[in-house]
């Protein structure tokens, strides 16, 4: 058997079907995210990029295929159990608590409040700005310190697996790039897998080792990152 | 009734049973006894609020404990004229009138604080919870006018003997539940059970929903209020209960049981169990009220639509249609004029701006559309095209500078007027009628326009050229009879578009009308469009983020980023520049 | 002066009386329509502490646990079915009121019970003799608000309760468990609503129909309080008040329907009511 030799991947998708109503958006879709690696997922608006996320973490249901998680199936897990085993996730919309305080925004996403005070620690270390600010409302924070709180929320728990909804969608340049670094970072410090839905090419070029790009709910191209990498990508996102 | 091929088991069923309710009618009284006469008189008095109840609640949606208090008022009224005035006929006929005339009047008041504009559905509920304490404490309040906690007892009332009255409100009660029969298998019927599926939908065919549910309110207000003048002459007495909202409840409880949304149900439901509680009262009163109790929640946890959908699954279910026996009908189609286009431009948008709070979502907009256009609205996520497709077709949205449809500005105007203005919108989530079929969807989008008739069920279906010919491309002629339910998503989404073509708009707005869709059903889309813009004259503007497709229909291309317009341009300017290149590619920012 | 006090022990009753219903309705966004006869249960447990031969106080936490657990079996059995169907939970829930109404009915009988006073005689305030108990009922609203706010505030279930009210799809995402946290919030709504018909009744008679006298006023404040605890301390002063003073000086009769329809007034101005204001 290959699975004696190869090691085994983080998350695997094998012919996944799942959408809303009688509408399938996510349509026999099949892809593999090895372990360690940050995997970014292209593809234009309306092509199944955050209903995949949300099928992943059991939030939309499957209706068919199978979805591993080290190896393990993980059907009929539900959401709050994953993300307990060490799942993350940074969702794209309504993402933050705008009245909950920042600090209170990543209380919850702990189970107990014995880590808060490292957690707290670690997350200002990538962003220090929130340090002087935790005890300040969400809301009153600007869109891009938004997008930053809602990724130190999501690293939090040192997520084994962490799934990204376009932290970067209208930010500044130097503001994704510091996120880039943060993930580079994160990945190398505690081997965390990423699985990104992304819009933004620099970033994906900047910080991804494999991209696809979705297409009505399958993956219509997909690669290690290399040099003909953007080229190929553009041609796929362009009108 | 036409004929249908077999002989349906649900009509003879119903035939029967009228038949068999004017034996017992005619003969009742016969060999029933006085307990059983004097009971069932009122059971049928109640019979014809829960009928009442059941057409606002199972067909409308909307949940009432109000019954209760215009039945009361019908009742006070009928027993006030005849204790203070006298019992003239003459006077007779003023408690008549008053009985229903008032509690009409009060409907409408309550019709319009339940359903004005800006009421939320649960607000209907909140009104009918307080209207009927409110008219208990003025019943309680009235001192001798109202008999306060004891009633009013012993007026004169219509000199009839008690097989007299089980004879009369027998009577009363077929020819409510006839009414309610014929009027929810009308075509106007149908408006209810369209506007309880999808209210925003109906605003979006012209029709102005929240007026439909005042007249409803008013006039079943009316017939509760004839059965409070028939309840204080049977009874002979009236007193604050009979008003009360704890009755009210009870009329609900009878209609859930019978089940909701179908006429029979809450009939033989309430006189079932109104007659069972009034016989075992005596034995063992709480244990039956804690029987009907227990049974209650149960049935709206486990069978929402109550003993008649139960039985309604047992029975077998006549070809084609949904209803309770309606043979299966063709539906004709038959074609239209369209309406001659106007004069150019269609669409002006001046200097549109549109913010939540300190939110700016659009800004600074500029926008002339010509008939014949096909325009696309492309742009990420967030760039605020949904806003301003809403900004176009509801004026009461709070916006800075100027929307004009064919020269009107459109400030303050909710979606029905705009939509009378010949502006038709499609929604990016199929907008319609679950609960109907084809034909009775289509039939919704020309309601506004031909007022549909109360007692006739249409089998023919009247639509503009174009939407007979979008319904030949799409193969929906064929499924004219088939329940929305069953339609696959493709189909759902061709069906609106179908029904917002039968509006005959001069001006069509479309969110997003291919996602989801397969690549055949996107090209049968695509077609149509072209179609309806190049030699129909229409104008389309289209939200779409499938850009293919878009390049491949679109006339012109307009690029919307961050609230504002960036590009308006033909196909080829757009493709080729190179700040929507940096805009799809996440690089472009102020 | 006799007027002030009236206003602000009518409105502090008020407040006890709805925050259980608030509790639920703010993080559950179910309208619980057998409050009434979780005040009833309340208001018997009191009946069946005393008949015991036990401390009246101690019916305090008898009738919270009897709620809470009453009301634990209430959330998985009936009201969890119908999460998605909002009004039909109401009539559930109205339906789960006629069975506990008949039950205690058939346990207790038809007849109006009475229980000893929890504290009685009045107290000297500003040169006026005033109930004692009725200013006992200020302390316990405010002990019952304090306790909320410490209890959303100060605590991971109320962070997680709070979480659920603002945002219920995040909370999920975020891995808490909305299943637990409404059902916790859901016993304690109802515990504490007990705990209310217990304080209930040294001001009104015990029969198996108190709590229903309750129902319609806890229910209109909590409409126009929205999720707030603050929203309805203010509703109930101001709705409390206009009570007290129409029942003063126009009619109790009328009096009684101010609260109802002055709230339905201000939802028909304001759909939100005073939570936004």
């Amino acid at each position: 058997m290959t699975e004696a030799t190869a090691p085994v991947p983080k998350l695997s998708l094998i012919e996944v079907c799942s959408g809303y109503g009688t509408v399938n958006i996510i349509d026999t879709l099949s892809m593999t995210v090895p372990q360690g690696q940050i995997f970014a997922l292209m593809g234009k608006n309306g092509m199944g990029k955050t209903t995949l996320l949300k099928t992943i973490l059991g939030f939309v249901a499957m209706r068919s295929g199978r979805i591993d998680l080290d190896g393990q199936s993980i059907a009929g897990v539900s959401p709050a159990s994953l993300i307990a085993a060490g799942v993350a996730y940074a969702p794209q919309e309504h993402a933050l608590f705008q009245d909950l305080t920042i600090r209170d925004n990543l209380r919850l996403a702990l189970h107990t409040d014995k880590e808060l005070k490292q957690g707290i620690e670690r997350v200002c270390q990538h962003f220090p700005f929130l340090r002087e600010r935790v005890n300040q409302k969400a809301g009153t924070l600007s869109g891009g310190e938004q997008k930053m709180l809602i990724l130190g929320r999501a690293l939090m728990l040192q997520p084994k697996l962490l799934l990204i909804d376009e932290i970067s969608e209208g930010l500044q340049p130097s503001v994704v790039e510091r996120i880039g670094r943060v993930l580079v970072e994160e990945c190398r410090a505690n081997n965390t897998t990423v699985l990104m839905v992304e819009q933004n090419l620099d970033l994906v070029l900047g910080v991804a080792n494999r991209w696809a790009v979705l297409k009505l709910g399958r993956i219509d191209d997909s690669s290690e990152m290399d040099t003909g990498s953007r080229a190929r990508i553009l041609a796929h996102l362009k009108i | 009734m036409p004929e249908s091929r077999l002989p349906n088991i649900r009509v003879w069923l119903l035939g029967a049973l009228v038949v068999a309710s004017l034996l017992m009618i005619a003969f009742g009284p016969v060999f029933l006894d006085r307990f059983a006469l004097n009971v069932l008189s009122r059971s049928m008095i109640y019979a014809m609020l829960a009928v009442t109840v059941d057409l606002l609640w199972g067909y409308a949606g909307v949940l009432t404990f109000g019954q209760a208090a215009f039945f009361g008022i019908g009742a006070y009224a009928t027993a006030m004229v005849l204790t203070h005035l006298g019992s003239s006929p003459e006077l007779l006929l003023l408690a008549f009138v008053l009985a229903i005339l008032v509690p009409l009047v009060l409907g409408v008041v309550v019709g319009w604080l339940s359903f004005g504009y800006g009421t939320t559905p649960l607000y209907a509920t909140v009104i009918s919870l307080v209207l009927p304490i409110v008219v208990t404490q003025v019943a309680f309040s009235g001192g001798q006018w109202t008999g306060s906690s004891s009633g009013l007892v012993g007026y004169a009332t219509l000199p009839l003997s008690l097989a007299g009255y089980f004879r009369l409100t027998g009577i009363c009660l077929l020819a409510v539940a006839a009414a309610a029969w014929i009027f929810v298998r009308s075509d106007a019927g149908k408006v209810l059970v369209a506007i309880r599926d999808n209210e925003a939908r109906c605003a979006y065919l012209g029709l102005n929903a929240s007026r439909i549910k005042i007249a409803l309110t008013a006039v079943l207000a009316g017939v509760t209020g004839l059965a409070g003048f028939l309840f204080a002459n049977a009874s002979g007495v009236v007193a604050p209960e009979n008003t009360g909202f704890v009755f009210g409840t009870e009329l609900v409880i009878w209609t859930a049981l019978g089940g909701r949304g179908t006429i029979l149900g809450p009939v033989l439901g309430t006189i079932g169990i109104d007659y069972l509680s009034a016989s075992l009262s005596g034995q063992l009163p709480f244990l039956w009220k804690l029987v009907v109790g227990a049974l209650f929640v149960a049935m709206i946890i486990l069978l929402p639509n109550g003993l008649a959908g139960l039985v309604g699954k047992i029975l077998p279910r006549s070809k084609g249609s949904r209803g309770e026996g309606g043979p299966l009908r063709q539906a004709q189609v038959m074609q239209v004029p369209q309406d001659v286009v106007d004069k150019p431009p269609l669409l002006t948008i001046h200097d549109l701006g549109k913010s939540y709070g300190s939110l700016n979502v659009l800004q600074g907009i500029n926008l002339t559309v010509q008939p014949g256009e096909l325009v696309s609205l492309v742009g990420p996520n967030g760039a605020g095209k949904t806003t301003l497709m809403r900004c176009l077709s509801d004026g009461t949205e709070s916006i800075s500078g100027s929307v004009s449809v064919r020269g009107a500005n459109i400030a303050g105007l909710a979606p029905d007027a705009i939509v009378a203005l010949g502006v038709g919108r499609k929604f990016q989530v199929a907008s319609v009628f679950d609960s109907l079929t084809v034909a009775e969807c289509l039939r919704m989008a020309r309601a506004a326009r031909y007022r549909p008739s109360l007692v006739h069920s249409s089998q023919e279906l009247d639509l503009p050229s174009a939407a007979v010919e979008i319904l030949k491309l799409t193969a929906l002629d064929g499924m004219l009879d088939r329940p929305v339910s069953a339609l696959s998503h493709g189909l759902k989404q061709s069906l609106e578009l179908t029904m917002v073509v039968a509006l005959e708009p001069q001006l069509i707005l479309l969110d997003e009308p291919t996602a989801g869709l397969t690549k055949t059903e996107r090209m049968t889309i695509g077609t149509i469009l072209k179609k309806l813009t190049g030699e129909l004259g229409l104008a389309a503007i289209l939200v779409e983020h499938d850009l293919d497709f878009v390049r491949e229909i679109s006339s012109r291309i307009v690029v919307l980023h961050q609230g504002q317009l960036v590009l308006d341009g033909t196909v080829q300017d757009v493709v080729n520049s190179e700040l929507v290149k940096a805009i799809y590619s996440g690089g472009a920012h102020d | 002066m006799t007027i002030l006090l009236d206003v602000i022990t009518t409105a502090a009753i008020l407040f006890v009386v709805a925050a259980g219903l608030l509790a639920i309705f703010g993080v559950l966004k179910i309208i619980n329509f057998a409050h009434g006869a979780w005040l009833t249960v309340g208001g018997y447990c009191a009946v069946a502490t005393t008949g015991m031969g036990l401390n009246p106080w101690l019916a305090l936490p008898v009738a919270f646990a009897v709620g809470s657990a009453l009301g634990g079996i209430t959330e998985v059995l009936v009201v969890r079915p119908l999460y998605r169907r909002p009004l039909d939970a109401i009539l559930a829930t109205w339906g789960l009121g006629i069975v506990v109404g008949q039950l205690i009915t058939l346990w207790f009988g038809r007849d109006v019970q009475f229980t000893p006073n929890l504290l009685s005689g009045t107290i000297n305030v500003f040169g006026l003799d005033y109930s004692f108990y009725r200013l006992f009922m200020v302390l316990a609203a405010l002990v019952v608000g304090l306790g909320f706010a410490v209890l959303l505030e100060g605590t991971r279930l109320g962070l997680s309760a709070r979480a659920v009210i603002m945002n219920e799809t995040l909370a999920r995402a975020l891995g808490i468990d909305t299943a637990k946290v409404r059902l916790t919030t859901f016993m304690i709504g109802t515990g504490l609503t007990a705990l209310a018909g217990v304080l209930l009744t040294p001001l009104t008679s015990v029969d198996p129909d108190m709590g229903l006298a309750w129902l319609i006023g806890a229910f209109m404040l909590v409409m126009v309080a929205g999720s707030s605890f603050g929203a309805l301390a203010v509703a109930c002063l101001v709705f409390g008040g206009a009570q007290t003073l129409v029942s003063t000086f126009v009619s109790p009769v009328l009096g009684g329907i101010t609260v109802a329809v002055l709230c339905a007034l201000v939802l028909r101005i304001s759909p939100k009511g005073f939570a936004r204001a």
